[in-house]
């Protein structure tokens, strides 16, 4: 496999940091290589905050994204979006959530740009905002392909609580069902 | 300490803390502090596991005295925290090398001078770690370049301490201590197996003289409360601990806190030499030096210049004080392209300087709070050579 980068961005405080932590975790356990960074400003919450996803078969060592080598990004804040979109390459994919980000008809010539309400497909589907990582995840994987969804979904669950399995299960599913219908659009 | 066969996933910060559990620390004291917390929080959750203790003290000051407290006696103790932290800690960092009480300090590196930039990434503080406080003594300073090595340089890092009865430091960084993902670690068996108790004397009470030793060698502190009485002071001190003015007593003393670390730097020197085997001193080839995070990204860079056709390797310290000082010149006698990357202006540079005698070594220095990317240093790399 060659290497895959994957961007999600948000603001502080949204939880976009455990999709992260889940494909990163999901790659090692097939037995390649997945690291995950986070960056985020000294702002408790609101502050734009992006998590850069590096998987490989082979060694990484620099653990952030370059510049133009991001093959997708999720984005579900606007000033998030603004300051980081450029890192995608040209043609990638972007996914937003329309109702808090708005991209310009440039960008929509420049890449790939999908629009999926992650935020209230959790709050509304799920019934429970904090799953919107897990949705975000699954149209990830569903969009790029990194990961067979057996490995990620079991992954997913061990790094959640028992209780909210059937939840974060539910918004696995409806992620993906999303990211389908979008992307044959 | 080699790396291992006991993969784990994980983040620098919590290796950190797994590694001090591993090595026998059974105290912890601290004052949370971005980007380090999660050391802290993690120690919470491991040292009652294991009947040991982590306190949460009212500020960096008390978290660095307890921490010395709980090495007085006898137990293997650690705090951690950041540039702004190490600063506050300054004071007692030099009484416990004046009393010589051994103590690990992990220091997760952000942007600096003063409260800086508190999420963001750095290598600031080297110059620091050398002298945080006033006068003679040398810093054991170990730097960790990858998520293994959150590990196996604080488990280095209490045995070093234990050996040469001082604080120990250790430098990681934003990028490292978050960064999260695969470390291959040596097993728990190991880690105890390596460990190496500090010295203690055995004999009679009244014949106990801890400051009394080789002019090589650390004083022998046995654990305060089991019968052997000294004096504990930053003072200048006699054989049993007292305060004096006497002139030889007095030279004595310094000059062995200089020569217990410097006659035995080679306990000490740790180095990666990365792609560095088939540089043979021709024309066109270079030599990075960097240590840390940055080194993440040099490697990157190397492979991408390799493929370019440009023959570049990278020496990195792990130990960084006392310098490896003769395996720097070794190749900075032989290669003549020498770039130092750092996350900060010169702040090893400038030892490069020293030790290799050149003053034509090129810098690639970045100071935004931002890591220096692969790209940076292959532009740099064919813009000045």
């Amino acid at each position: 496999m060659a290497r895959q980068i994957m961007r999600f961005t948000g603001v502080g405080g949204q939880g976009v940091l455990l999709a992260g932590e889940i494909f990163a975790a999901a790659k090692i356990k097939k037995g390649g290589y997945g690291l995950k960074t986070a960056t985020y400003t000294s702002q408790v919450r609101g502050g734009p905050t992006v998590v850069d996803i590096t998987l490989d078969d082979d060694e990484i060592f620099y653990p952030y994204a370059n510049d133009g080598e991001i093959d997708f990004m999720l984005s579900v804040a606007q000033k998030s979006y603004d300051l980081f979109k450029n890192g995608v390459s040209e043609g990638g994919t972007i996914v937003v959530d329309p109702y808090l980000v708005h991209p310009t008809e440039a960008d929509r010539k420049k890449w790939k740009i999908i629009e999926i309400p992650i935020i209230t497909i959790a709050k509304e589907e799920v019934g429970n905002v904090i799953t919107q990582s897990v949705v975000a995840l699954a149209i990830a994987n569903t969009l790029l392909k990194p990961l067979d969804k057996e490995t990620l979904v079991s992954t997913m669950l061990s790094k959640v609580p028992a209780k909210v399995h059937e939840a974060n299960k539910k918004a696995y599913e409806l992620g993906e069902k999303y990211a389908n219908e979008a992307s044959s659009k | 300490m080699a790396s291992g066969t006991r993969e784990v996933v994980s983040s620098g910060n919590e290796l950190a803390a797994l590694a001090a559990r591993d090595a026998g620390c059974r105290f912890f004291a601290g004052y949370p502090i971005t980007p380090s917390s999660e050391i802290m929080h993690e120690m919470s959750d491991l040292m009652p596991e294991v009947g040991g203790v982590c306190i949460q003290m009212e500020d960096e000051i008390a978290g660095v005295a307890a921490a010395i407290g709980a090495g007085m006696a006898g137990v293997r103790t650690m705090t951690a925290t950041s540039g702004p932290g190490i600063s506050l800690k300054a004071e007692n960092l030099g009484l416990a090398q004046m009393a010589e009480v051994p103590l690990v300090v992990v220091n997760v590196m952000r942007g600096g001078p003063s409260t800086g930039l508190p999420t963001r990434v750095s290598q600031g503080d080297v110059r620091q770690a050398k002298n945080p406080s006033h006068g003679d003594y040398r810093s054991i300073t170990l730097c960790a370049g990858n998520l293994g090595e959150c590990y196996t340089e604080v488990v280095r890092a209490f045995n070093l301490a234990d050996r040469f009865m001082q604080p120990v430091f250790v430098l990681t960084d934003e990028t490292i201590g978050h960064m999260h993902g695969k470390a291959m670690l040596p097993t728990e068996e190991e880690v105890r197996n390596g460990i190496v108790p500090r010295k203690t004397f055995d004999g009679a009470p009244e014949d106990y003289r801890p400051y009394e030793c080789a002019p090589d060698q650390p004083a022998v502190l046995n654990p305060m409360f089991k019968g052997y009485r000294y004096h504990f002071t930053g003072l200048h001190h006699d054989s049993k601990g007292f305060p004096t003015e006497e002139i030889e007593t007095c030279r004595k003393l310094i000059q062995r806190l200089e020569d217990k670390v410097m006659m035995h730097r080679d306990e000490i020197e740790l180095n990666e030499e990365f792609m560095l085997d088939d540089l043979t001193g021709e024309e066109g080839e270079v030599l990075i030096i960097a240590y840390g995070s940055v080194s993440l990204a040099a490697k990157e860079a190397i492979r991408h210049l390799r493929a370019q056709g440009i023959k570049a390797g990278l020496f990195r310290p792990i130990t960084l004080w006392p310098s490896p000082a003769e395996s720097i010149k070794k190749y900075t006698d032989k290669i003549k392209n020498v770039l130092c990357v750092e996350l900060n202006i010169r702040q090893y540079t400038e030892e490069v300087e020293r030790v290799s005698g050149r003053l034509d070594i090129q810098g690639l220095y970045k100071v935004n709070g931002r890591a220096i990317s692969p790209y940076e240093i292959v532009n740099k790399v064919k813009e000045v050579f």
